[in-house]
């Protein structure tokens, strides 16, 4: 009973952890293929730099040995933990990470939380209901689904600051500050939660089971809430990796529209700065989220359902 | 090109008076009423309270030394002090040094300090201070971006005694005062400096000078916050206030999107708010309860700099048809909304030196720009409607910086710029490639224009822009490529000469060379 | 399945067929350049010579949306065409090679599933550096991890088919299997997911134009317009509004297509 369950176990940490060796070499791989100098890069747009000053950063980064020396001694310093220096803000890219993983945290927590929560609204209260109903229902995903976030976020951000300053413009400081940002990230996620759920609910409130719970006297919305959402909410759970991955992504686009620090600006900044190490570890960082995340709920799955311990 | 403070204006008065008024400067200049905090104009200032201003862009290094960054200097200002101060007029005036002499062949000065300063880590300032910072800036392990070309031909520090720093230079550099009196070079504690000079890039509490506030602490991205120094005692002479900053606490945000700052001023999250996008400035004077500051910044102009080393731009008659064709009075009245001033000078009016007998001297003509390049053999048309010569077409080569390094609107203004010369049947090519690609193409003179502000309250800025000794691959600042015999003759003389009248002189004789066809004054530059 | 109403998958319809006409004719709806700027007539209202406005040195912004559907439609359609393409053969490489072949691709597919989408894509423009081209293979490169797994699964259970295995027993070379009957049933779906992917491509593209990635001013690019008409929302609402509206009006058109024939074709290979 134990055996197979650990067996499992074992074999998923493994797989996650063979997926972030990948992740390693991949971003090591497209370092190698930038163009341009990285001392030029390190040094920013306004220098006044000698030729001797660039040959000093060249040598502390270790950009004068051979490709594979550096791809080895990189490779050993990840095992460690240490993912290098920013080129460009001359700080640890574990520190600039740590310092910006709260905002983002909190800001997709926040989604997540509001999408979760519009999405199981909308489809208890619009499930197996009358076609105008789920007209509507179907309507918003739809739009939900199709905005671009940075679209939506300019039009909130308009509506509901500019004109009628029911929330401050900037910041990560406090509650008020993270309400559009979170709503912006939280539409399009929304917008397919929500899709799925009603059909799965579509589909539990045809099974037998609900028939008999109403028979028992509980009202339409208590067996829609109670029961059917239930089974309704297992195919859910396999959406965790995209769901992760719409989250980190977006963070992107709606960090820039709000001017939010975090994950998605600093990513931005490595980017177009061609800041490597930095790039790399967020790639890692990204990798690290989702294996950490889908294992976790694939071990969850394993301990719920006996019949996946078998494989 | 060296990375310059947004322009627009509001909030700040200029970052010497920044410091006369010991970190005040942040209210005085800027919302007056907004939030009736301290130091509202109308009343008596009053000790204690906290401000927050919004700032656009976030140092990359926080150390002074190294960084070129405006925003660098800007906040450091509030951290460290200089040898000597500039007044309302320009003057030297003494802070940090008592009184001064200068050699007459003005290749040493010798500074008296000042009694009784010291750092806030409690370490006393005084000539071997002076000496191991200014050693530490020339040291080329330091990497400085900035603050080494301030000191120019340096040679050394000598402690004459305690109180008394002889500098020294191998060239006579009359320029020296003034870059004595920026941030840049300012003064870090001697302990500091053996202990942390590596850390101070990031910022925090290692940053310790002997100015009227601490760096207490940063988050990237968000806010770095700032707590009076009790001890300060020793502001610039001729200061608004004395003693110790009437500010607890100053913190300072960051929030690059133009919109999202207007917004958090508007709504009251912050009090000041740098660099105004001039889309927004309407509004802000229609708002009672804002106040808005405008101010010139001395120093180059954004200016175009021609590539005069490489076809096309190795005619002079094609530079000048470029320089007429443009119509930089609309241009720049559209992208700016009347705010800014189109330049006439490769100078900022507001710089000691300006010539303005330039004014109005090279106006927009679209036809004689024509004739220009007809004279000038590009008088092949092909099926896009660009000028040819000998089957090739006439293009521009002006790569954009990428994002982060772009400011105000300088990419509009660039697109207006393109669209005028297509007119004229000139391809302006606008790739936009990574930083480390433009620099190589820019400073590797691949490139026909280059584009850059430069903010500086010395006229010496022109041989930076235009001495061929200051060669854009060799740390150097000349885009034009070019070899003057007449421009670095007289760039090199008014370094060298103590005589305003004679500087002024050279000055504006380099301005009118610059302005016949190696450089096109855009506008001016604006806080 | 839900219907969306037949008005209603009639008319984005014809809403993609006039967004196809405006990329590949944009003379039939404007003769007014897209480029030419005219400063004097700088961040106009809509109305007038200009129905749209004008954007911040004067250009039409209708002539500009109009136009901008090109490039914006056109990198997209680029993108899920590469994806498609380089996803069939990997999946069909992995499926019909096996053994190490399978194993090395997948693992990379796993790799690269395990990364948001957007942050492969920014990967890439690391790398390549930004710009219209690079944007479309930034997207595409996506994208082909999820395309190549879909069409291995499919390919497999072709293989593994009944009449496959006849073909092979009667001494059919493999080539030939893989063009007669691999691909023309792998090519169904994977047709159709390229179809609803497509809007997800046109907000990758206008997302990474808006970040500053993509298309660069002044050609006329809806992300990019967004993101240079933002700056004006206070004063000139519609520099932003109408390309942002445009986008949102193509991926609705493109999905609600998208899915109807997805429906359409569910309905057929499970009757």
């Amino acid at each position: 009973m134990i055996r197979p369950l650990l067996r499992g176990a074992a074999h998923r940490v493994l797989a996650a952890l063979a997926v972030l060796l990948g992740a390693a070499g991949l971003a090591f791989a497209a370092l190698q293929l930038i163009p341009g100098d990285p001392v030029a890069i390190i040094l920013g747009p306004a220098t006044q730099a000698s030729a001797q000053v660039q040959a000093a950063i060249r040598a502390e980064y270790g950009l004068d040995r051979p490709v594979l020396g550096q791809f080895l001694h990189y490779l050993g310093r990840l095992a460690t933990g240490d993912l290098g220096r920013s080129y460009q803000l001359q700080r640890q890219v574990v520190d600039l990470i740590g310092d910006q993983l709260g905002p983002t945290a909190e800001l997709a927590l926040a989604a997540l939380v509001l999408a979760v929560a519009i999405s199981v609204g909308s489809a208890i209260a619009t499930a197996g209901r009358r076609r105008g109903l789920k007209a509507v229902a179907s309507g918003w995903e739809l739009l939900a689904v199709s905005s671009p976030p940075f679209w939506v976020g300019i039009l909130l951000l308009t509506v509901f600051s500019f004109t009628l300053r029911w929330f401050p413009v900037s910041g990560a400081e406090d509650f008020s500050a993270l309400v559009l940002p979170a709503l912006t990230l939280a539409l399009p996620v929304a917008g397919v939660l929500s899709q799925v759920l009603r059909e799965g609910l579509e589909a539990a409130l045809a099974e037998p089971f609900a028939v008999t719970a109403r028979a028992r006297g509980l009202s339409r919305t208590a067996v829609r809430a109670r029961h059917a959402l239930r089974h309704a909410a297992v195919p859910l759970v396999t959406l965790t990796g995209w769901l992760t991955g719409s989250l980190l992504g977006g963070a992107v686009l709606v960090e820039t529209v709000f001017g939010r620090p975090g994950i998605g600006a600093l990513t931005l900044q490595a980017v177009t700065n061609k800041d490597m190490p930095l790039v790399i570890g967020l790639v890692l960082l990204s990798a690290l989220v989702f294996v950490v995340i889908s294992t976790l709920v694939d071990l969850l799955y394993l301990v719920v359902d006996p019949r996946l311990r078998t494989r | 090109m060296r990375r310059r403070r947004a322009t627009a204006e509001s909030s700040l008065l200029s970052r010497r008076a920044a410091a006369l008024v010991c970190g005040l400067a942040f209210v005085l200049s800027a919302c007056g009423g907004a939030n009736a905090g301290p130091g509202t104009t109308a009343s008596a200032p009053v000790s204690g309270g906290e401000l927050t201003v919004a700032v656009d862009s976030e140092p990359v290094s926080f150390d002074v030394h190294v960084s070129p960054q405006d925003i660098t200097g800007e906040i450091l200002r509030h951290v460290v002090d200089s040898l000597v101060s500039v007044d309302a007029d320009g003057r030297f005036t003494p802070w940090l040094a008592s009184s001064w002499d200068v050699a007459p062949d003005l290749k040493s000065y010798t500074f008296h300090l000042r009694d009784g300063v010291k750092f806030t880590d409690g370490t006393p300032f005084d000539a071997a201070a002076v000496k191991a910072n200014f050693d530490r800036i020339a040291n080329p392990a330091t990497k400085s971006q900035l603050a080494a070309s301030l000191l120019g031909p340096y040679a050394g520090t000598e402690v004459v005694d305690p109180r008394t720093a002889k500098v020294s230079f191998t060239a006579p550099f009359a320029p020296f005062l003034q870059g004595a009196s920026t941030p840049y070079l300012g003064f870090y504690s001697p302990k500091t400096l053996a202990d942390n000079a590596d850390k101070l890039g990031g910022g925090g509490a290692v940053e310790v000078g002997t100015g009227p506030f601490t760096f207490t602490e940063y988050t990237k991205g968000q806010n770095l916050v700032l707590t009076r120094n009790a001890d300060y005692n020793w502001a610039p002479t001729g200061a608004a206030h004395t003693g110790a900053a009437y500010l607890d606490k100053l913190t300072v945000r960051f929030l690059s999107e133009d919109s999202v700052r207007v917004g958090a001023l508007t709504s009251g999250q912050v009090q000041v708010a740098r660099a105004i996008s001039p889309v927004d400035v309407k509004n802000l004077e229609a708002d009672q309860s804002v106040g808005l500051l405008k101010n010139d910044v001395p120093g180059g102009n954004y200016n175009i700099y021609l590539n005069a080393s490489k076809a096309p731009f190795d005619d002079p008659l094609v530079r000048k048809a470029i320089q007429r064709g443009i119509d930089l009075d609309q241009a720049v009245k559209t992208v700016y909304f009347g705010q800014y001033k189109r330049a006439w000078s490769p100078l900022s009016p507001s710089t000691t030196g300006y010539d303005a007998t330039l004014e109005n001297s090279w106006p927009h003509d679209a036809a004689e720009a024509a004739k220009l390049l007809d004279q000038a053999g590009w008088t092949g048309k092909d099926a896009d409607g660009y000028r040819t010569k000998n089957g090739a077409r006439l293009v521009v080569k002006w790569p954009v910086m990428p994002p982060p390094y772009l400011r105000e609107q300088r990419d509009v203004l660039g697109q207006a710029i393109q669209a005028d010369l297509k007119k004229l049947g000139v391809e302006v090519v606008r790739d936009q490639p990574d930083i480390g690609t433009y620099i190589k193409q820019v400073y590797g003179g691949q490139t026909d224009f280059t584009d850059y502000s430069w903010n500086r309250f010395e006229p010496d800025v022109l041989w930076l822009f235009f001495n061929s000794a200051s060669q854009p691959g060799k740390g150097g600042q000349n885009a034009t490529f070019t070899q003057d015999a007449e421009l670095d003759q007289l760039t090199e003389s008014a370094r060298g000469s103590a005589d305003p009248a004679a500087r002024a002189g050279a000055y504006a004789k380099v301005q009118r060379r610059a302005t016949v066809d190696l450089a096109l004054g855009t506008r001016s530059t604006r806080r | 399945m839900r219907r969306t109403p037949r008005a209603a998958v009639v008319l984005c319809g014809l809403i993609v067929v006039v967004l196809a006409l405006a990329a590949v004719a944009p003379g039939l709806f404007t003769s007014v350049s897209p480029i030419e700027a005219d400063p004097v007539n700088a961040l106009r209202p809509p109305g007038g010579g200009h129905w749209l406005g004008t954007d911040e040195l004067g250009r039409d912004v209708f002539s500009r949306v109009v136009h901008g559907a090109r490039s914006s439609l056109s990198v997209g359609l680029g993108a899920i065409l590469v994806a498609v393409t380089a996803g069939a053969l990997l999946g069909i490489a992995a499926a019909l090679g096996g053994g190490v072949a399978d194993t090395v691709l997948m693992r990379l597919a796993d790799v690269l599933l395990s990364l948001p989408e957007l942050m492969i894509a920014l990967l890439v423009i690391a790398v390549l550096g930004p710009g219209t081209g690079n944007t479309m293979i930034a997207i595409a490169v996506s994208l082909v991890p999820g395309y190549a797994r879909m069409v291995r699964a499919e390919a497999l259970v072709v293989r593994r088919s009944g009449y496959v295995e006849a073909a092979v027993g009667l001494g059919l070379p493999r080539p030939v299997l893989i063009a007669r009957h691999v691909l023309p049933n792998a090519l169904g779906p994977l047709l159709v997911l390229a179809t609803v992917g497509f809007g997800t491509a046109i907000i990758a593209v206008s997302g990474l134009s808006f970040l500053g990635l993509g298309a660069r001013p002044p050609a006329p690019e809806w992300g990019t317009m967004l993101s240079s008409g933002r700056k004006f929302l206070a004063v000139a609402w519609w520099t932003a509004v109408f390309p942002g509206a445009a986008i949102t009006l193509a991926v609705v058109s493109v999905n609600v297509v998208g899915r109807r024939l997805q429906a359409a074709f569910t309905k057929r290979t499970s009757a």
